[in-house]
């Protein structure tokens, strides 16, 4: 997601009197995000902590955040498209229908009230959960809100943040948008990077039965996958990389131990802002660090002929390198 | 499996960084005697259990080649050969791991033609 308008949380500590959380539940997936970043600090710009602060949350459910919420927005599943859609049009003052509030769930006089609000604030962030971008939508529902963000600009300072779960997401993220030019699902199958979400991305490609070869780490498939991708993942061989014999281990062809990141091998981890943390092991672990693992796996290949068919373009740019 | 015993010296890590969810705290002060972690303070339950759970115990094989244990090299050449095999690889996952790991897949896949995707796609 490069080119969204954001910050980081030290921001957001020091100046956020406004904070949305959006289809996740932060008191649960994320318990430090209240203390550290967002409703509980004090700040030279907002001295009172959580009293110079609003927070709304805004979900299909009650969860464990609602406590910590001054406003909670009950939206009906699947609908949060539409309530980032009419939000879009109330801040521009553009009329908007009492059916399209009905069928989102949430009073008129709730949306007049959080655009007032939005508009009020000196500095207004959005956290979204995958409540928001693994439902009905999806990506699509991230884009809305980002724009949403940028929108609001337009009354005052207004950004959106992704609520990223899974340790170290957002930066397998950015290594891939430095080296490849694109975030995710990224095929050299030309010998050049190219970006398709649902014709490279992994749940697609598995359930088409488009690969004959799967490399695993950091992640457990399956047990996370839909069936077909499990079946697909059964069939071809497999290779996994984890600090334990995970579900895909079981179903895999060659397992190799690693050691767990960030408890027993060191490297780099990018917080959720994309801020990169050195991390500091405290155990000494018999096993090597998956960046060991998949350098000497590369270095493996790398003795083989390469069967790389180039295109004469590519060749000719090989040879003037040589 | 037998325990790796290691010297019971206890260290203290100062600004250790958790790696379990997104928000990545770099201020947790970790009690350990390179074996296990015996205390993380400042860390949440979450970031309790993650660091509590580990410990350099060998309580799985090296590596496990079509069902029975084998050597870490020998499990390396399998893997190279079977993904320099193929014909579309699929490099997958990227969550639970370092950058300088990440990185390195990255290379893998312009390597032998792959694929590269992470949870994001998710």
């Amino acid at each position: 997601m490069g080119g969204k308008v954001t910050c980081t949380l030290g921001e957001v500590k020091n100046r956020a009197d406004f904070i949305v959380y959006w289809g996740g539940n932060p008191a649960e997936c994320h318990p430090r995000h209240f203390t550290k970043y967002t409703i509980m600090q004090k700040s030279r710009f907002l001295p009172r902590g959580r009293k110079d602060r609003t927070m709304v949350l805004v979900d299909i459910r009650e969860t464990k955040s609602v406590k910590a919420a001054d406003i909670f927005l009950q939206v009906r599943p699947g609908k949060d498209f539409e309530l980032i859609t009419v939000l879009r049009a109330m801040i521009k003052d553009q009329p908007v229908d009492d059916s399209a509030i009905a069928e989102i769930g949430l009073q008129r006089s709730d949306l007049e009230d959080l655009v007032a609000r939005m508009k009020r604030a000196k500095f207004g962030v959005m956290f979204f959960g995958m409540g928001l971008s693994m439902t009905r939508g999806k990506h699509m529902n991230s884009a809305a809100l980002l724009t949403l963000a940028a929108e609001m600009n337009a009354f005052t300072k207004f950004v959106a943040m992704p609520m990223r779960g899974h340790g170290n997401v957002t930066g397998a993220d950015v290594v891939m948008r430095w080296q490849t030019g694109y975030p995710f699902g990224v095929s050299y199958h030309r010998g050049y990077p190219r970006y398709n979400p649902g014709e490279f991305s992994t749940v697609d490609v598995l359930v088409r039965g488009d690969t004959d070869c799967v490399f695993v780490l950091g992640a457990d498939p399956g047990a996370t996958m839909p069936q077909p991708a499990i079946e697909h993942l059964k069939r071809v061989p497999t290779i996994v990389l984890d600090p334990h014999v995970t579900h895909t281990s079981r179903l895999a062809n060659v397992h190799i131990t690693t050691a767990p990141a960030g408890i027993a091998a060191a490297g780099t981890a990018y917080r959720m802002d994309e801020i990169a943390l050195p991390l500091r092991p405290a155990i000494d672990s018999p096993y090597p660090s998956d960046f060991e693992v998949v350098r000497r796996i590369h270095e493996a290949i790398r003795q083989k002929p390469d069967w790389r068919v180039r295109s004469p373009w590519i060749e000719r740019q090989l040879d003037a390198a040589h | 499996m037998t325990n790796t015993p290691k010297s019971p010296e206890l260290r203290v890590i100062d600004h250790a960084t958790c790696t379990f969810c997104g928000c990545v705290c770099d201020d947790i002060k970790l009690h350990t005697d390179g074996n296990r972690v015996h205390k993380a303070e400042r860390a949440c339950v979450l970031g309790k259990a993650w660091f509590l759970n580990h410990t350099a115990e060998r309580a799985y094989p090296d590596a496990i080649v079509d069902g029975r244990e084998a050597s870490l090299d020998e499990a390396i050449e399998v893997a190279a050969e079977l993904l320099y095999q193929a014909d579309m690889p699929l490099i997958y996952g990227l969550s639970n791991t370092t950058c300088e790991a990440q990185r390195e897949c990255v290379a893998l896949a312009d390597a032998i033609s792959g694929i590269v995707d992470s949870h994001t796609s998710l």
